[in-house]
C-alpha cells in the first residue's frame, strides 16, 4: 500500500531536516550549480520563451482533448504491436505488471528511472511476489541500496555526499573505500552491465507519448533507459495519462526546454523513440511490449479547471531547485513520492486529503512559476488547494500550535475590519513599546512577541505613520 | 577548433571538392550550388563545436576515401583490439571492415539474428572496444546524431562498447531538432527505433559532478563525410 503521509510526520521531518546543516549544504550547492547551468543555456537560446509558450499551449490543448488523444494513442500503439492496459489506480497498475512478470517467469527485472513506478510502489509489489527489481539509474540504484526513496525527481541521491555513497559501496559490496565519483560510477557500471545482459523483464517510465504515431519518447543521460528497453525480452512502459501529445511536430518544443531546465543541457544524452517491439531480425528491442497508462487521480484533477493546469508538468524538477522550502528541508521531509512545489499540488490529488497539508508548505514566493518551462502557475494552484482544504469536508487536523495560529489569524482578520479599533490598538502599542525603542528600532520585544525580534530589529510603531485613511467601508 | 573545420570546409568548397555528390539519392547527384555548400559547411562547423561542448570528439569533415584510414587510425589511438560494425546506410562498411582486418583488428559484424543467436551476438558487441554505425542525421544546434536502428545496424553498436564512432553525411546535418523530425516525418520516426545521441553517456548523480560513461559509451567520435565526385 502507498504510504499515506500525515501532517504530523511532515512537521516532525521538516523540523529535523531544517536543523540538518549538512543536508542544507548539499541541497544549496546542488541547487546553485543547477541554476548556474540553467542560466547559461537559457542565455544562449533566445527562442526559450517562445518554446515555453508553445509547450504551454500544446500541453493545455492536449489535456483539453485528452479523451480523444488517449483513444488515438491506444489504437496506434496496438497497431504497432503493443499491448495497452489502462490502470484506474496504482493497485491495478501494480497488479498488471506483477502478474505479467510472474506469467513470463521473470527473474531479473531492470528498471529505468521512473517517478510513475515510484508512485505505484512497483518495487515493493514485485518483491512481495518474490521478484527482484533493480533500479539502474545511478542515483536510483544508490537510494535503492540504502533502502530509501528518491529525494529529488531528477537527482534522486541529492541528499547524499560522495563520502556517504563511498561508504555505502564499501558496506554493500565489500570494495575498498573511495569517494571518487568516477570510481564509484565505474563500479556501478560493471555491476549493472552484468545484470542488464541477463535481464529478462524491463520497466521504464515515459516522457512523451505521441498519439499520431504510437511512439514513446524517453529522455535520459546514462543509457539505462536504452538498456532497460532493449535488452529484456519483455518491456513494460508505465505512463500517466497526461503524457500524451498529439503530433510528432509538437515534440521538439518540449525537448528544447526540458533538458535546459532540468539539467542545464541543451538536449539530454539519449532520446529514445520507441515504436512497438523489435522487428524481425533485429538484435535489440523486446519481443513483447506493454504500455500501462495510469490514471490514479489524474482525471479528477482535470475536472477542476484550476488544478488541471498542473497536468502540464513535464517533471523537469526545476521548481524544486528554486523553492526556498525544498532547499531547506529536502525531498524526504515531504513524505511523498513527488516533493517540492509541484509535488505539493500532485500529492494531495493523487494520494488524497491525507497529503492536504502540503499546499501550505510554501511561501508563495513565485520562483517556481517563473522557472517552470511549461508556465504552470504553481502559487495560484497552491492557494486554490489551500482554500479547498480549509473549506472541504475533510478538514485538516493541524498540530495544536498551527491551529492556535490559525485561530489567532482569524481573530486578527475580524479585528482588522474595524479601522477605529486598529488605530486605537496601534496607539496603545506605540505607547507601550516606546520605552523599549532605540534609534527608532526595537531590539527586543518582551513577552509572547519576543520571537519577532530574535533575529532582526523591529521598527518602532508610531501612531502618526498610519496610511492616509481611505473611504471608510462598512465592516463585514 | 571549430573555426578550423569551417575553413577546411570552405577551402574544399572553393576547390570544387565535394561540390558534387555521388551518394545516396538522385537529387544529391546534381551539381550543388555554392551557396548551399557554404551553408552545409557552416552547419557542420556548428555541429562540431556543439559536439565538443558536450564531450564528444569531432574527427573532421572527410572525403569517403579518407574515412577508412581515419577509422583505422582511431582504432589504434584508443587501443582497440576488437571493432564492432554494422552494415552502412551510406558508408562502405565492408571496405572499412576489411581495412581494419588488414591492420590486425578483430571484427564483429552485426547481422540480422535468429532468437537463439541473440545473447551471443550481444555479448560479442559488448566485448568490442568500439562500435561503428552510420547516423541518419545530425543536429547542428545541439551536437546530436540521430540513428535509426535495424537488424543491420542495431542500437547495441552505439550503446554497449565503451567507445562509439558515428559517421554522418554532410547533407544530413540539419540546423535543429525540429528540422530532423520534419525530415524523418511520422513514418520515418515510427519505422523502427530512433535514438538521438548527444555526447557520451553521463551522470551527475553524485554531488552533481559530471562523470562520463555510466551505462553507455564513455567516448563518442563523429566523422562528417563530404561525398566526392570521382
Amino acid at each position: 500500500m502507498a504510504e499515506i503521509p500525515k501532517a504530523r510526520d511532515f512537521f516532525e521531518s521538516s523540523r529535523a531536516a531544517v536543523s540538518d546543516h549538512e543536508l542544507r549544504r548539499k541541497l544549496e550547492s546542488a541547487s546553485a550549480r543547477h541554476l548556474d547551468h540553467f542560466a547559461e543555456v537559457k542565455a544562449e537560446f533566445p527562442a526559450y520563451d517562445d518554446e515555453r509558450d508553445a509547450a504551454h499551449r500544446i500541453k493545455t490543448g492536449a489535456i483539453a482533448h485528452l479523451d480523444e488523444l488517449l483513444i488515438e494513442l491506444k489504437s496506434k500503439l496496438e497497431a504497432r504491436g503493443c499491448k495497452v492496459f489502462f490502470a484506474e489506480d496504482a493497485a491495478e497498475a501494480r497488479g498488471y505488471i506483477v502478474e505479467l512478470a510472474k506469467g513470463r517467469g521473470a527473474k531479473n527485472v531492470v528498471k529505468g528511472k521512473s517517478m510513475t513506478t515510484e508512485e505505484i510502489e512497483l518495487n515493493g509489489a514485485l518483491e512481495r511476489a518474490g521478484i527482484d527489481a533493480v533500479e539502474t539509474d545511478l542515483g536510483e540504484y544508490i537510494v535503492q541500496l540504502r533502502g530509501e526513496r528518491p529525494s529529488h525527481i531528477i537527482t534522486p541521491a541529492i541528499h547524499l555526499s560522495k563520502e556517504d555513497i563511498g561508504q555505502l559501496f564499501t558496506d554493500k559490496f565489500g570494495i575498498e573505500y573511495t569517494a571518487e565519483p568516477e570510481k564509484l560510477t565505474a563500479e556501478a557500471r560493471s555491476r549493472l552491465r552484468t545484470i542488464f545482459l541477463n535481464a529478462d523483464f524491463g520497466v521504464t517510465g515515459v516522457n512523451f507519448a505521441i498519439a499520431e504515431t504510437g511512439t514513446l519518447v524517453i529522455v535520459e543521460n546514462e543509457g539505462n533507459g536504452r538498456l532497460s528497453s532493449t535488452m529484456p525480452e519483455t518491456f513494460v512502459a508505465v505512463m500517466g495519462i497526461e503524457k500524451v501529445i498529439p503530433r510528432l511536430e509538437d515534440l521538439s518544443h518540449f525537448l528544447e526546454i526540458l533538458a535546459r531546465t532540468a539539467t542545464g543541457q541543451k538536449l539530454t544524452t539519449y532520446t529514445s523513440f520507441i515504436t512497438g517491439p523489435r522487428r524481425e531480425g533485429d538484435l535489440d528491442g523486446p519481443r513483447e511490449m506493454h504500455v500501462v497508462i495510469l490514471d490514479n487521480g489524474r482525471s479528477a484533477m482535470i475536472a477542476d479547471p484550476v488544478i488541471r493546469e498542473a497536468l502540464n508538468c513535464i517533471r523537469c524538477g526545476a521548481c524544486l531547485n528554486v523553492c526556498p522550502i525544498y532547499r531547506r528541508i529536502g525531498g524526504h521531509a515531504y513524505r511523498s513520492v513527488y516533493p517540492g512545489p509541484i509535488g505539493s499540488i500532485i500529492s494531495p490529488n493523487l494520494f488524497g486529503s491525507a497529503a492536504g497539508y502540503l499546499p501550505f508548505a510554501s511561501t508563495l514566493c513565485g520562483a517556481c512559476k517563473d522557472i517552470c518551462p511549461v508556465k504552470i502557475d504553481i502559487p495560484r494552484i497552491l492557494l486554490h488547494l489551500r482554500w479547498k482544504e480549509s473549506a472541504g469536508e475533510h478538514r485538516l487536523k493541524w498540530p495544536r500550535a498551527i491551529e492556535r495560529a490559525r485561530r489567532g489569524a482569524r481573530r486578527f482578520a475580524k479585528m482588522a475590519r474595524h479601522p477605529r479599533t486598529v488605530r486605537a490598538l496601534g496607539k496603545l502599542a506605540a505607547m507601550v513599546l516606546k520605552p523599549f525603542a532605540h534609534n527608532g528600532y526595537l531590539r527586543r520585544i518582551p513577552g509572547p512577541f519576543g520571537n519577532w525580534t530574535k533575529y532582526r530589529d523591529f521598527p518602532r510603531p508610531r501612531p502618526h505613520q498610519r496610511p492616509a485613511p481611505g473611504p471608510e467601508r462598512p465592516p463585514g | 577548433m571549430a573555426e578550423l573545420h569551417k575553413i577546411i570546409a570552405s577551402v574544399k568548397d572553393a576547390l570544387g571538392v565535394g561540390a558534387r555528390s555521388n551518394s545516396h539519392d538522385a537529387a544529391a547527384s546534381a551539381p550543388v550550388p555554392v551557396a548551399q555548400s557554404a551553408h552545409r559547411a557552416a552547419l557542420a562547423s556548428t555541429f562540431a563545436r556543439e559536439l565538443e561542448a558536450v564531450g564528444g570528439k569531432f574527427l573532421g569533415i572527410l572525403t569517403p576515401d579518407e574515412v577508412t584510414n581515419r577509422i583505422v587510425t582511431l582504432a589504434g589511438e584508443i587501443g582497440a583490439k576488437t571493432v564492432a560494425l554494422g552494415q552502412g546506410a551510406v558508408s562502405d562498411m565492408d571496405a572499412i571492415g576489411e581495412a581494419l582486418e588488414r591492420a590486425d583488428f578483430r571484427i564483429v559484424r552485426t547481422i540480422p539474428v535468429a532468437d537463439t543467436e541473440r545473447a551471443a551476438m550481444r555479448e560479442r558487441v559488448a566485448n568490442a572496444d568500439i562500435g561503428i554505425a552510420d547516423a541518419d542525421f545530425a543536429i547542428a544546434s545541439t551536437g546530436t546524431v540521430a540513428v535509426v536502428s535495424n537488424g543491420d545496424r542495431p542500437s547495441s553498436l552505439t550503446l554497449l562498447p565503451p567507445a562509439s564512432l558515428v559517421i554522418v553525411q554532410i547533407d544530413r546535418v540539419m540546423a535543429n531538432l525540429a528540422a530532423v523530425l520534419a525530415e524523418l516525418g511520422p513514418e520515418g520516426v515510427a519505422a523502427n527505433r530512433l535514438t538521438l545521441i548527444t555526447g557520451p553517456s553521463r551522470t551527475a548523480d553524485i554531488e552533481k559532478r559530471i562523470v562520463l560513461g555510466v551505462h553507455g559509451p564513455k567516448s563518442i567520435h563523429v566523422i562528417v563525410v563530404w561525398p566526392r565526385d570521382d
